[in-house]
Formats: structure tokens, C-alpha cells, sequence
């Protein structure tokens, strides 16, 4: 087994746990704090889905830039790298949240909440990223392109966390590392931590995998380009 | 010595996965006229799109008389020449009357001269007032190529004149007339960069430059050649905007696109019947600028139009950026806030209709710039910017609550 699968697979029985301790062991919330307490329990999962993407939306800034300005192979697969873990983490986010948020405010979205919106943007603009690039031929003109929306994509991540912190309309304020005092019990957030773990390993798993495959890929085109050439 | 009017330093230019540039040194003065030669795929088009400042590079630098036009850090400037352009496509929109498109290639020096004399020796007379659409591709290239000469002819300064291949699909006798005009520019102190196979071109080189071996030869310069006394007026540049307005009047593309989804859109909420007395004001304001919204957000179809005969490639190289619809979107935003006002009897308010009217040409434009981020990849066509669009929901909301 190599290094980035072993990742992977213990990032996997980190959020197998997870879940596990999420549906079994974590304490149930006050009947009368929410609308729907039962669905409170996707929060083990929402949370540190969107910890993971911001990882690995991260990557894919850095990876970006990385190109852009060292023209570095190494980074370019970090970019795709990123961007495929961010689309993978991104809709396990909003996806959960989507759940959550039918059960305890009626609805699924809430065109109003600047955080949640700027989060689903930012998804978006990961599956344009992965797709739009599998559309193009691998070259100059595809990557400069791709890694110029990968920076620009990169502007909403702080416009979501700063979204955390101003315009909290329907979405709750931030859970962790708020600067007064966590606002969950203890066993809750054990849960939460071990669920944020997993996930950081998960997606650091995923991207050496995705980079791995990359550069598989980069090497079997110059192997058929030189086929190519009649050599 | 003469003034060196184009010089590339030093030039790395990768395309694809290759690079075909790789070290281009290359100067250009004043009076000279360079043909570049080399095998089919040697690189002799990305160099001369280079020279023209269109594409990014990877090392070096190009100069336009002394100004840094463009560099291996993305810096761009417009020329302090006057440039004249012919690509290996001929860079027009069909759209365009072959005489508008003259007119406008000129307009960029800010000079102008009687294009009838041309038209003539070229057998284009009969054809001056007709869409480009409806020429032969034969005539087609030759309004391209004069497209390219013609700044020269104008300018009263030493102008930059780059062809790409412009006797490919020419007959016998606009060759000959072509070599002639080649060896007056270069006779009225031009600096002229040229690719072709054809011999009767590279006769008029006084220099060559091999792409493949990267060498640079001096050749027997052809005698001078006549030159015809024109007279140049000053004219006005057209604008972006002012050609790209044009275009959509003349050929009505946001008729196809843009209002056809507003009509949808209106279409789809006068069928739910009576309902916005039972709307609060955040809903109600929703639902007036829905059309104007779907509008904007089918972006702008002249980007689309301009990658016709890469006639928005064309653009950037003399006019230093593409076309746009201008304000045309406003227009088109007002009239339809005004209509939704209508059909669903609210009140006709001017403040909601210049809203609408802002958000129309706000979207519209953003989704244009989105439309043409994407211009250089190989297919732009198969991108998903449609993805990208639901971030203009955010001025929409924006501008919905501050009306209600």
C-alpha cells in the first residue's frame, strides 16, 4: 500500500468514527434550542466537511499561484489536486447543510445568508474548475486560465470567514476557536475534533492520491507525444 | 541606423504543451521588410501574434518603437504605433460592410485615406457596400489584407505592418499588386514582418529570418519602389463600444439570446396570474427584475460573434481589446423593467426601471468579462461558465432589498 492510500484509508476510519460516535455517543441537544434536535447530529459531519474544503480550497490557491508565477509542475498538480478535493469536501458541506437546514428552518437554502451562499460559490466554482479543465487539452493557454480563477476563487474564502463572523442571519456563528470560550459541551466537541482530524487526513490522503494520479497522467502524454514523434 | 520600430528580446513562447519560442531574438527597423521563413509548424504565426502583442510568454519581452508592449510578466501596453494586422484568419465579423471594416482598421491611427483607389486594384469596387458574409472567401482575404496595409498607407509616421501569409488565396494578379504595395510601404519608411511561402512575396524582403534555425540574412533589397502621393485626413478612432453597439443594432443578436429570456422569464410569471398584491415588498421587487436579471445573465452574444474568423483576436492586436455591447444592455434592461412593471401591474416607478436598468447592464457585462476570461484556451466553447453566473445573484439580492 503506498503512503497516500494508507492516508486515505486511515482518514476514512477517522470519519467512519466519526459518524459513528455522531449517531451513538455524542449527547443530544436541548429539545428546546432547535427546531429539529435529532438533525442536529449532521453537524458532526457538516463542520468538518467545510474545515477539509477550506484545506483544500487552499491548495488550490497555493497551487494556482505556485504556476502562475514558477511555473511549477509540482504546483499544477497541487491545483488539480485542490480543486478536486475542494469539489469533493464542498458538496459533502453543502449537501449536509442543505439536509440541515430543511430540517430546522423550513428550508433548504436561504438566498439572504452571505455565508452560505458565498460557501456554495466557492463550490461552485471548484466543479467549474474540474470540469471546464477535463474539457480542454492539457497546455499553457488551459492552466494559466484555470489557475487565474483558482486565485480568484480564493477571494471568497475569506469573504465566507469574515461572512462567519458579521452576517450570521440564519446560519449559526462559529463554533470553535472564537476567541471567548467554546460554546459546545466537551463530549461534543471530542466529536467534533476527531471528525475535524478525519477529515484533514481524508483530504491530505485525497490530494497526494489526486497529484499522484497527475503526474501519472503527465507521464503517460509525453510517452504518447513521443509515440507521436515516430520514435 | 534606422529606428527600430519592432524588436523581440529574448522571447520564450510555449502553446499547447510545446515551446515554440524558445530564445526569439528579432528586430525590425524603420524601412525594412522581414519575411519570416521556415516548415509548417515552425512557429512562424505565434511569432508574428507575438510581435502583435497577443500572446503571454514565458521569457522576454516585446518593444514597439521604444515602449514595452508586453512581457513574460502578463505587463501590457497599448502601441505607440500605428499597427496594421493580418492574421492567417482574416479577423472579421460577417456582420460588418467591407468599406466600415477599412474605415475602422485605419481609425486606429487616427488617420484616414480614399479607400476607392485600393478597392479598385484589388476588384473590390462592386463590392464596397456589401456585408463581409457575402464575399468569396478570395475577396474575403483581401479586405483582410488591406485591412492590414491600409493604417500604413494612412499613418504619417513610420507604422508596424504584420501579415500572416496574406497571398493564401490570392490570384496571380492581387500577388503582383500585393508585392507592389509591400515595396511602397517599405519605400515610405514602414517596418513590415511578413510570413509566406510565396515567392513573389519573399522577393520584397530586404531581410529573412528563419524560425526553425533562428538566423537572420540580408538579402538583395528589391529597388524602391513607387510611391503614390495620397492625401491622409485626420479621422476619429471608433471605439470598442461604438463598433460593438453597432454590430448588435445591425444584426440584432441580443434579439436571439438576452431578450428572449426575458421574454421567457416574463412569459412564465404572467401565466401564474394575480399575484403580487399577496407578495411582501422583498418578493414583489424579485419577481419585477427576474427578466431583467435572466436578461444579463445570458452574458454578451457579441463575445460568441467575435470568435468568428478570430475577429476578437483582430481587436486586441489594433484596437487593444474586444468589442463590447456598451450600453446596450441599459437599453434593454430599462424597456424590460418597464414591461414586467406592466404586465404585472405594479406600479411603473422610474427608480425601479433605472435599477433595472443598472442590474441588466451590471450582469450583462459581468457575465461578458466571464465569457471572455476564457478566450485563449483551445475550447472555449466547452467551458461551464455557466457554473460561474450564480455569483451575480449576490448584486441581484443586493439590489432587490435595498428597493424594498
Amino acid at each position: 500500500m503506498r503512503l497516500s492510500e494508507a492516508v486515505l484509508f486511515i482518514g476514512f476510519m477517522g470519519i467512519g468514527t466519526t459518524l459513528l460516535l455522531a449517531l451513538l455517543w455524542a449527547p443530544s441537544v436541548s429539545i428546546n434550542a432547535f427546531e429539529s434536535p435529532a438533525a442536529q447530529r449532521i453537524f458532526y459531519w457538516h463542520v468538518p466537511a467545510a474545515w477539509a474544503a477550506f484545506i483544500a480550497f487552499g491548495a488550490l490557491f497555493v497551487g494556482s499561484a505556485g504556476w502562475l508565477f514558477k511555473r511549477s509542475e509540482w504546483m499544477w498538480r497541487l491545483h488539480v489536486a485542490g480543486s478536486e478535493a475542494g469539489l469533493a469536501t464542498g458538496l459533502m458541506a453543502v449537501w449536509s447543510g442543505c439536509v440541515w437546514g430543511a430540517a430546522e428552518w423550513g428550508t433548504p437554502w436561504d438566498w439572504t445568508d452571505v455565508r452560505l451562499n458565498s460557501f456554495g460559490l466557492l463550490t461552485l466554482l471548484a466543479i467549474y474548475v474540474v470540469l471546464g479543465r477535463n474539457s480542454q487539452p492539457d497546455g499553457v493557454e488551459t492552466r494559466d486560465t484555470f489557475a487565474a480563477f483558482g486565485l480568484y476563487g480564493f477571494v471568497l474564502v475569506p469573504l465566507t470567514y469574515i461572512a462567519t463572523r458579521i452576517w450570521t442571519i440564519r446560519h449559526p456563528g462559529p463554533v470553535v476557536a472564537t476567541g471567548d470560550g467554546s460554546s459546545i459541551n466537551s463530549d461534543m466537541g471530542l466529536v467534533l475534533l476527531i471528525g475535524a482530524v478525519s477529515f484533514t487526513v481524508f483530504i491530505i490522503g485525497h490530494m497526494m492520491a489526486s497529484m499522484r494520479l497527475t503526474a501519472m497522467e503527465q507521464r503517460l502524454e509525453r510517452m504518447q507525444q513521443h509515440l507521436d514523434g515516430g520514435v | 541606423m534606422a529606428k527600430a520600430l519592432l524588436s523581440l528580446v529574448d522571447v520564450h513562447v510555449r502553446r499547447g504543451m510545446n515551446t515554440v519560442l524558445e530564445g526569439c531574438t528579432l528586430t525590425v527597423e524603420a524601412g525594412q521588410t522581414v519575411v519570416l521563413t521556415g516548415a509548417n509548424g515552425a512557429g512562424k504565426s505565434t511569432l508574428l501574434e507575438t510581435a502583435a502583442g497577443l500572446l503571454p510568454m514565458e521569457r522576454g519581452h516585446v518593444q514597439h518603437d521604444e515602449v514595452v508592449v508586453a512581457d513574460a510578466d502578463g505587463r501590457r501596453r497599448n502601441s505607440p504605433l500605428t499597427v496594421g494586422v493580418a492574421l492567417q484568419r482574416n479577423g472579421m465579423l460577417g456582420g460588418e460592410i467591407l468599406t466600415e471594416h477599412l474605415h475602422a482598421a485605419m481609425s486606429m491611427s487616427g488617420h484616414g485615406v480614399d479607400v476607392d483607389p485600393f478597392l479598385k486594384q484589388f476588384k473590390l469596387m462592386h463590392r464596397a457596400n456589401d456585408l463581409v458574409a457575402h464575399l468569396s472567401q478570395g475577396q474575403a482575404r483581401k479586405v483582410a489584407v488591406l485591412a492590414g496595409l491600409l493604417p500604413a498607407f494612412a499613418s504619417p509616421t513610420p507604422a508596424l505592418i504584420i501579415l500572416d501569409e496574406p497571398d493564401a488565396g490570392l490570384d496571380d494578379a492581387s500577388i503582383e499588386i500585393l508585392g507592389q504595395w509591400l515595396n511602397e510601404l517599405r519605400t515610405m519608411g514602414h517596418a513590415l514582418l511578413v510570413a509566406t511561402h510565396d515567392e513573389r512575396v519573399m522577393a520584397q524582403a530586404t531581410h529573412l529570418y528563419d524560425v526553425d534555425q533562428r538566423k537572420f540574412q540580408t538579402t538583395t533589397a528589391p529597388p524602391a519602389g513607387r510611391v503614390d502621393t495620397r492625401t491622409s485626413r485626420e479621422v476619429k478612432p471608433l471605439s470598442r463600444s461604438a463598433f460593438g453597439v453597432k454590430m448588435h443594432l445591425r444584426t440584432m443578436m441580443w434579439l436571439n439570446t438576452n431578450a428572449m429570456a426575458g421574454l421567457l422569464t416574463l412569459g412564465i410569471l404572467l401565466t401564474l396570474g394575480d399575484f403580487m398584491e399577496e407578495l411582501d415588498n422583498l418578493q414583489r421587487m424579485g419577481f419585477i427584475l427576474a427578466p431583467t436579471l435572466a436578461v444579463g445573465l445570458c452574458g454578451d452574444p457579441l463575445v460568441a460573434a467575435l470568435r468568428e474568423e478570430r475577429a476578437g483576436v483582430w481587436w486586441r492586436a489594433v484596437g487593444g481589446g474586444e468589442p463590447h455591447a456598451g450600453w446596450i444592455p441599459l437599453a434593454i434592461g430599462a424597456v424590460f423593467t418597464f414591461l414586467t412593471t406592466n404586465g404585472l401591474q405594479d406600479a411603473r416607478e422610474i427608480h425601479i426601471i433605472v435599477a433595472g436598468a443598472v442590474l441588466c447592464f451590471l450582469v450583462w457585462h459581468s457575465v461578458g468579462w466571464m465569457q471572455r476570461s476564457t478566450q485563449r484556451l483551445a475550447r472555449p466553447h466547452a467551458v461551464f461558465i455557466g457554473l460561474l453566473t450564480p455569483v451575480l445573484i449576490l448584486p441581484y439580492s443586493l439590489l432587490i432589498s435595498v428597493l424594498s
